[in-house]
Parts: structure tokens; C-alpha cells; sequence
């Protein structure tokens, strides 16, 4: 019963009047952090960080380390909140973490239910957030062990898992989904092998360095690609704008999404705790995983409202979740916990093994404020709902020029380079041309996202193990992964030769 | 009918480019308004200073431009207008690139880096066509160093025992680092192995995304032994989770780490030293610099200065223009001849 009084004393700190506040203030500019493209969570924290020092000079050490660290958590996960407004109005992602939710999100706006989807994903991740701090109050001592054994070989096979459930992401045809899938992991060998230290495909141009920046290709693939798709197929004059029906979702609507939030939300919160794995990941795994459990699994990439539940709970779990590593081991999960790390060490607190002993008021205080502040959250997006609703009754011809424009400022303003730019064309006029080839696009963002993990980390395996490969099957965690990976494809095959009929993915 | 579908695409590509060009303006007009200024600026500054990151924000190098923008404007030491801008990419090559090219005469760009900046211009991949001789170094602010670390109960009690292991059977040591091979973190891991005599290249480097992540694979029991920066394992020592073997200074530190040899100690003839400083262009005109190092000195000389370095967990060395270059120098040698070892010189 120690956890309790702890959690309650935390509670005292963070229901203190300017706590309140800054929990308030830092919840707001989440939410605007992550409406906002561009202004990813991380750039959003990182430059907070001086004003919230202004902001709590006049108190002591402890008590300001406390106050702003919920003040930057507060950015943290509001951003989660907000990040899916534009994926679903607008088909833009404003962070990585919210491409999946394009599939379903934008399709439910584009039939007038654009309402349901942003109250859904606000719902999801407030219920999400609630799990993954209970996980966080009950769990962090034993989890943050286990995110430790979690090595090469046991990563190595999560992404295969991964990958072997692109199906999920199938539209008409599997080939075309594997054949994006592999142009995606081909995307993702641009630029310097974090392994060797080798330059591929750079040809000495320093841009390529880095590799190619995930967010450009989200954004031209989908939110240009449908802006291309719209001129060329001349929806601009139409006329036809889908009417908001009701902006809250129907009790039918809450039934449907009931399983994929819970589900969601703990697989967030559980690949959330994995540092590096993180909450882009845990978005396509909950999406795929609904897919694969529903009876209508045909529905998803129309508009269902599960789709967009699922990965918005997902991803907001996650963020739950890393804080388990940041807070207990002193690991950042993420760039953004790395930080929020930072801002932790600015005020004399270390986060780490130490830190709920030697600084019980601060780590606790966050996490009584983190409670706080998804009620806050839900209570601030709710009405924020309506408002944004109405931007999908912009007519097209203004609604059109807005993406493009929010398109190239939120690439621009996160990398800062022309080139990223005409990247973002490049990819906007091969995103136009693969849909309109039934070519689908989610398989090669999630094997972009995947390429780099998986190759790393069988590598890192393999260099450790001298090359054996046997280090795959030998570790218990990685043979499960890998048996679930193998079962997953094999599964639908075998009952199908023996004549019952399941739906694979090719006959839809 | 065909025909407005077309105009409609060509027009949102027309958008998309002039919003691009937009962005290209902007830095073309820093640049052209930058080397007016060289003649006029009996008073320099006069207009507002930029200090790059060229990193995103949150990393090493972006709190230290931030921090000493702060801390200039807060003491009154610039009373210009001091902002931060953040130039990502290719691990800062990005930003050397149009730097060393187009701000060459810039006085108000400056630019925070560390030891990348040799260790890209001279490796083989990844190359960074530019260095520091592309640059005014201006001054060195801070210092850290790196850092042999195995796990609490691992069986290595001491550096000689651990390099024993490794010349014996270089397969059974698994060395990690938070950066690719031919980048800091490996050059720490390799010095003291080079320099003992056993062949680099034949250890087992395996390389994380950071710093945290290989600290991560360390305690988990993924990595034998790691090489890190030594101020970042202070909290994990004190928690009685890790054991340092070595640290790459040129005397003992402090804290926590004051019972830990250097390398010298251990009777390698080695040290490493991770710095930060700021450099400006190359050529920058002779009244901006002598403004520069007047104010970086009177900087690193201030309360405020040592308070914000404590804040951040830095320790505090100054060197002046001269002395850093010649440090600057002596680095490039170093960091040179670990590279040739390696095979992964340019």
C-alpha cells in the first residue's frame, strides 16, 4: 500500500492551485502542438523548456522541477490528443505516430462523420491514458526490467512479426501490398548504416545523410497525393460537401469501439515501455491486430469507426508507457522523453534508478498530474470537436490550397531544408499515382518506419551472437514472436487447402 | 474540360514551389544582408546574431547554442537580439555544406559543434566536405569525456582485465556505443584498444541509437561493455547499477567518478576529450572577432555562466580563439590516426 500513499501525496502536489495551472497550460499547448503540423511533440517541448524555467523561478528547486515537468508532460500528451485532427480532416499527418489513422479517419470525415472520428479518438486516448498510468502506478518496477532483457534478437523479431501482418494493410491485392511493403524497406536503406557506418544510395549528397525523413513521405504520399487525386479528378467543382450528421458518436459507434480502444490501449502501452519501439509502431500493430480480429474486417479503409479508435488509443498508451523507461531507468523511449529527460536533469533531477527515492515529489506529482490532465484533455477536446468539424465544410477550392500549405509549412518547419521540400512533391505525385493504381500506401510507410529497426537489430543480434543465427530461436520472447509471425501467415493458407472458407486478403 | 484539370495542378504546383521559394529567400536574404555588414560595422553588432544548432532541437549542441544565448542576453553581454536556429541533417553536414559555401563572410551566423566536425570531415563515409578550417574557432566552453563502462556484477573488475579478454578472443567481448562506427562513441571505445595494441578492427562493435539505448543494452545484458560520455553515467554508478573501468580525461574527475583511473593511470597513452564550443565563418572580419572572444571570455568568466553549466550537468573549460584552433589541431590528429587504424580514413 505504499504505491497509494505515495500516488496520494502526488495528488497533493499536482491538485496545488499554480499546478493545476500549469497542467492546464501545458494540456492547451499540447493540443495546439499537435494540431498544429509541423510543430511535432518533440520541437514543441523542446522549445517550452526556457519559458517554463521563467515561469517557475520564483519557487524552490523541488517544487519548480515539478511544476514544469508537468507543464512539459502536460505538451507531451496533449500533443497525442491532437495529433489526429488533421489526419482525419484533412488526410495530413501531423505527427508519425498518426498515419495510420488517415486510413480510417479520413475516409469516416470524407461521409460526413467527421465528428464521430475526432470524439472517438479523443475518447480512445483519455481511456488509454487512464490504462497506461495505472500500468505505470502498478507495473514500472517489473516492466522496466523486462523492457531490459528486450534485446536485438527479441526487437529483430517483433518487426518481422510486423511485417508478416502488413496483410492487414492489404487493400484489393496482397502483391501490390508486398510489393509496396519491400519498396519500402528498400526507401529505408537511404542513407548512413547506423551498423557499419557505410553511406548507401547517397551519392555524397549530405541531405541523404540521415536517411529519408519519415514525416515528408507520410505527408506527400497521402495528404498530396489527395490533393492531386481531387484537382485531377476534378472533385474541385463538384459542389458535393459531406454534411456533418451528429458531431458525438452513436451508442453504436461506442459499442463498436469499446474492444479496439481496451485492446489499443494496452498494446500501447506495453510496445510503449520497449525503448526505440515507440508510439508510430504501436499505431500500426493495434490497426493491423483490429483488422485481423473483427468479423468485418473488409470495413476497415472505408470508414470504420475502429480503425480510428484502435490506433489513436494506441498511441496515446504508448506514451504512457515510455514513461516507464525515462522515469525508472533514466532510458528515453522516444526523442520527445529524451527531452523531457533533458529538462528533468536542468532542474538537478536524474532520472533513473534513483529518482522516485531521492525526488518522491516530482515523480509522483507528474504522475497524480498525468491523471489530471487527460481529464482535462477530454473535457477540452470534446467541445474543440464541434469547431473542428466544421473545417470539412470548407468548400474544396479553399479547403485544397490549405493542405498544400500546411503540408509544405509542417515539412519545412521540421527540417528546415528546400530539398525536403521537392521531397514532398516527388512523393505527393507517386503517392497520386499508386492509389490511382490500387497500389496501397499504408504498407510502404510502415515498411519505411520498419526498415531501419529490423535491419539494425539483426545485425546488433548477429554481431553479438558471431554470426549464429540459432540466437533467433534460442531466446524464449523471440521464438514466441517468431511462431506468431509464422502462424499468422500460415494459418489462413492451411485452412483454406482444407476447403473452409476464410477470407485471405487476395479474394477481397 | 481536360484542359482546367491540368491548369488546376500546374496551379497548386505553382503554390507549392513559390511556398517553397519562400523558404530559399529566407536564408538568401540572411546571407546577402550578412557580408553587407563587413565594411559599415565600425560598432559591430548591429543587427541580430543567429547561433545554429546544426542538429534538431532538444540534442547537445541545440541546448548549447541555447544556453549561451541566454545567458548572453540575460548578462547584457550582447544586447543584440540573439536567436537559435536549428539546421538538421546529416549529422550536422548538412549545415556545413551552404555554411562554409555561401555565409562564408557572414559575421552574424555563428555556429555551436564538437568533435563531429573533424571526425566527418575526415572519414571516409558520411564525409563532411568541410572542417574546422572552414571556420573561425572562436572558443571552447565546455568539456566532457568518455567512459569505459561495464554492468555492477560483470566479470571484469578492471580495464587490463577486459582488454586481456578481448586480445585473447575478440569474439567473446561485445563492445557497444550510441553511434554508428567511424563516430564518437566508437572512437572512445576503440582508443584504449588501439592504443594497447590489439588490432581495432577486429573488435565486436555493435552500435545503438544513442546513448540511452546502449546504457539500455548494457544493463539488460546485450552488451558486455559500453563506451559513453562520462557525465551521463554518474546516476547509474550511484545506483550501484554499473561499474566505470576508465575515463578518457587527462586527470582524475570528480563526484561520483573520482575513484575511477584514466586511461594515463592504466598506462595508456591516451585521453579523449568531448568539447563544445562556438566557431564563426571563416572569413569573418577582424572587429567581429575580437568582439567574439572579448565577449566568450567575459561569458565563461560569469556567475550566471556557471550557474546555467551546473544546471545542465557541464563542466567548464575556456579556450580562447588561438589556443583552440591549436587544440583543434592536435584533435585532428588524433582523431586521424584512430580512423587510419580503423580503415575508415577518407
Amino acid at each position: 500500500m505504499d504505491t497509494l500513499s505515495f500516488l496520494f501525496d502526488g495528488f497533493q502536489t499536482a491538485l496545488q492551485p499554480h499546478n493545476l495551472l500549469f497542467a492546464f497550460i501545458g494540456v492547451l499547448i499540447g493540443t495546439a502542438v499537435g494540431v498544429l503540423p509541423g510543430i511535432g511533440p518533440m520541437s514543441g517541448v523542446a522549445l517550452l523548456i526556457p519559458v517554463t524555467a521563467s515561469m517557475t523561478s520564483g519557487l524552490s528547486p523541488e517544487q519548480a522541477a515539478a511544476s514544469s515537468i508537468i507543464l512539459l508532460a502536460g505538451v507531451y500528451y496533449g500533443a497525442m490528443y491532437g495529433g489526429s485532427t488533421t489526419s482525419i480532416l484533412l488526410n495530413t499527418p501531423g505527427e508519425s505516430s498518426s498515419v495510420v489513422t488517415t486510413l480510417d479517419g479520413y475516409q469516416m470525415a470524407r461521409q460526413g462523420r467527421a465528428g464521430a472520428a475526432l470524439a472517438i479518438a479523443a475518447i480512445g486516448s483519455f481511456v488509454a491514458g487512464i490504462v497506461s498510468l495505472i500500468g505505470l502506478v502498478l507495473l514500472a518496477e517489473p516492466l522496466s526490467n523486462v523492457a531490459l532483457k528486450f534485446g536485438p534478437a527479441e526487437y529483430f523479431s517483433l518487426m518481422l512479426l510486423g511485417l508478416a501482418a502488413v496483410s492487414g494493410l492489404a487493400g484489393k491485392s496482397m502483391t501490390k501490398a508486398w510489393i509496396m511493403t519491400v519498396f519500402g524497406l528498400l526507401l529505408s536503406t537511404i542513407g548512413l548504416d547506423n551498423v557499419s557506418g557505410v553511406a548507401r544510395f547517397t551519392y555524397n549528397i549530405s541531405y541523404l545523410y540521415g536517411g529519408l525523413e519519415f514525416l515528408t513521405v507520410a505527408v506527400g504520399l497521402f495528404a498530396l497525393g489527395e490533393v492531386f487525386k481531387s484537382i485531377l479528378h476534378n472533385e474541385m467543382n463538384s459542389g458535393e460537401i459531406a454534411k456533418i450528421g451528429r458531431v458525438l458518436p452513436t451508442k453504436a459507434d461506442l459499442k463498436e469501439s469499446a474492444g479496439p480502444i481496451a485492446r489499443g490501449s494496452l498494446l500501447g502501452f506495453f510496445i510503449g515501455v520497449l525503448p526505440g519501439a515507440g508510439a508510430t509502431l504501436a499505431s500500426f500493430f493495434s490497426y493491423i491486430l483490429e483488422k485481423k480480429v473483427s468479423k468485418h474486417p473488409e470495413k476497415f479503409g472505408q470508414g470504420t469507426i475502429a480503425g480510428v479508435a484502435a490506433p489513436e488509443s494506441a498511441n496515446n498508451g504508448a506514451s504512457g508507457g515510455a514513461m516507464i523507461p525515462l522515469l525508472t531507468l533514466g532510458i528515453p523511449g522516444s526523442g520527445t522523453t529524451a527531452i523531457l529527460m533533458g529538462a528533468l536533469i536542468m532542474y538537478n533531477v536524474q532520472p533513473g534508478p534513483l529518482l522516485f527515492d531521492e525526488h518522491p515529489a516530482v515523480a509522483w506529482g507528474l504522475i497524480a498530474s498525468m491523471f489530471i490532465g487527460n481529464v482535462m484533455l477530454l473535457i477540452l477536446n470534446m467541445p474543440l470537436v464541434k469547431v473542428f468539424a466544421k473545417i470539412i465544410q470548407t468548400p474544396t477550392k479553399y479547403l485544397l490550397p490549405l493542405i498544400i500549405a500546411i503540408s509544405v509549412f509542417g515539412v519545412y518547419a521540421v527540417q528546415v531544408t528546400t530539398f525536403d521540400v521537392f521531397l514532398l512533391l516527388a512523393f505527393g505525385l507517386l503517392g497520386y499515382w499508386l492509389a490511382e493504381h490500387d497500389y496501397p500506401l499504408a504498407p510502404l510507410v510502415l515498411g519505411l518506419v520498419l526498415g531501419p529497426m529490423i535491419e539494425n537489430n539483426m545485425r546488433r543480434a548477429l554481431t553479438a551472437s558471431n554470426g549464429d543465427y540459432l540466437v533467433f530461436f534460442e531466446k524464449p520472447i523471440s521464438l514466441v514472436l517468431l511462431v506468431i509471425a509464422f502462424l499468422w501467415i500460415a494459418v489462413p493458407f492451411v485452412m483454406k487447402l482444407r476447403g473452409k472458407s476464410v477470407v485471405i486478403n487476395e479474394d477481397m | 474540360m481536360k484542359k482546367t484539370k491540368w491548369w488546376g495542378l500546374l496551379a497548386a504546383g505553382m503554390m507549392t514551389l513559390a511556398l517553397a521559394a519562400c523558404g530559399g529567400n529566407e536564408s538568401a536574404g540572411s546571407k546577402s544582408s550578412g557580408s553587407n555588414s563587413g565594411s559599415s560595422a565600425s560598432n559591430y553588432p548591429t543587427k541580430p546574431i543567429t547561433i545554429v544548432a546544426p542538429s534538431g532541437a532538444g540534442g547537445g549542441w541545440d541546448l548549447t547554442a541555447r544556453a549561451i544565448t541566454k545567458v548572453l542576453d540575460e548578462t547584457g553581454l550582447v544586447k543584440q537580439t540573439m536567436t537559435v536556429e536549428n539546421k538538421p541533417g546529416g549529422g550536422g553536414a548538412v549545415f556545413m555544406a551552404v555554411y562554409a559555401t555561401q555565409d562564408v563572410k557572414n559575421d552574424y551566423k555563428l555556429f555551436v559543434n564538437s568533435p563531429p566536425i573533424i571526425i566527418n570531415n575526415l572519414k571516409k563515409e558520411g564525409n563532411s566536405p568541410f572542417g574546422y578550417k572552414d571556420t573561425t574557432p572562436l572558443a571552447q566552453l565546455t568539456k566532457d569525456f568518455g567512459a569505459i563502462v561495464v554492468k555492477a556484477d560483470s566479470k571484469f573488475q578492471t580495464l587490463t582485465q577486459l582488454l586481456d579478454a578481448i586480445k585473447q578472443d575478440p569474439k567473446s567481448v561485445t563492445v557497444a556505443g550510441g553511434s554508428a562506427p567511424g563516430s564518437m562513441d566508437h572512437l572512445v571505445a576503440i582508443l584504449p584498444i588501439y592504443k594497447s595494441g590489439i588490432d581495432p578492427k577486429s573488435v565486436k562493435y555493435v552500435s545503438y541509437d544513442g546513448g540511452g539505448e546502449a546504457m539500455a543494452a548494457l544493463l539488460g545484458g546485450n552488451a558486455d561493455v559500453i563506451a559513453t560520455d562520462a557525465f551521463s553515467v554518474g546516476e547509474y554508478l550511484k545506483a550501484g547499477k554499473v561499474r566505470v573501468l576508465a575515463v578518457s580525461a587527462p586527470e582524475r574527475l570528480g563526484g561520483v567518478l573520482k575513484d575511477v583511473p584514466t586511461l594515463k593511470e592504466l598506462g595508456i597513452d591516451a585521453e579523449f576529450t568531448i568539447w563544445r564550443g562556438v566557431f564563426g565563418p571563416k572569413e569573418m572580419s577582424s572587429e567581429a572577432k575580437a568582439f567574439w572572444e572579448e565577449t566568450l571570455k567575459k561569458l565563461s568568466e560569469h556567475e550566471k555562466w556557471k550557474e546555467e553549466l551546473q544546471k545542465q550537468g557541464w563542466e567548464a573549460e575556456y579556450r580562447n580563439s588561438e589556443e583552440f584552433t591549436k587544440f583543434l589541431q592536435e584533435q585532428e590528429q588524433q582523431v586521424g590516426d584512430l580512423l587510419k587504424s580503423l580503415g575508415m580514413h577518407k
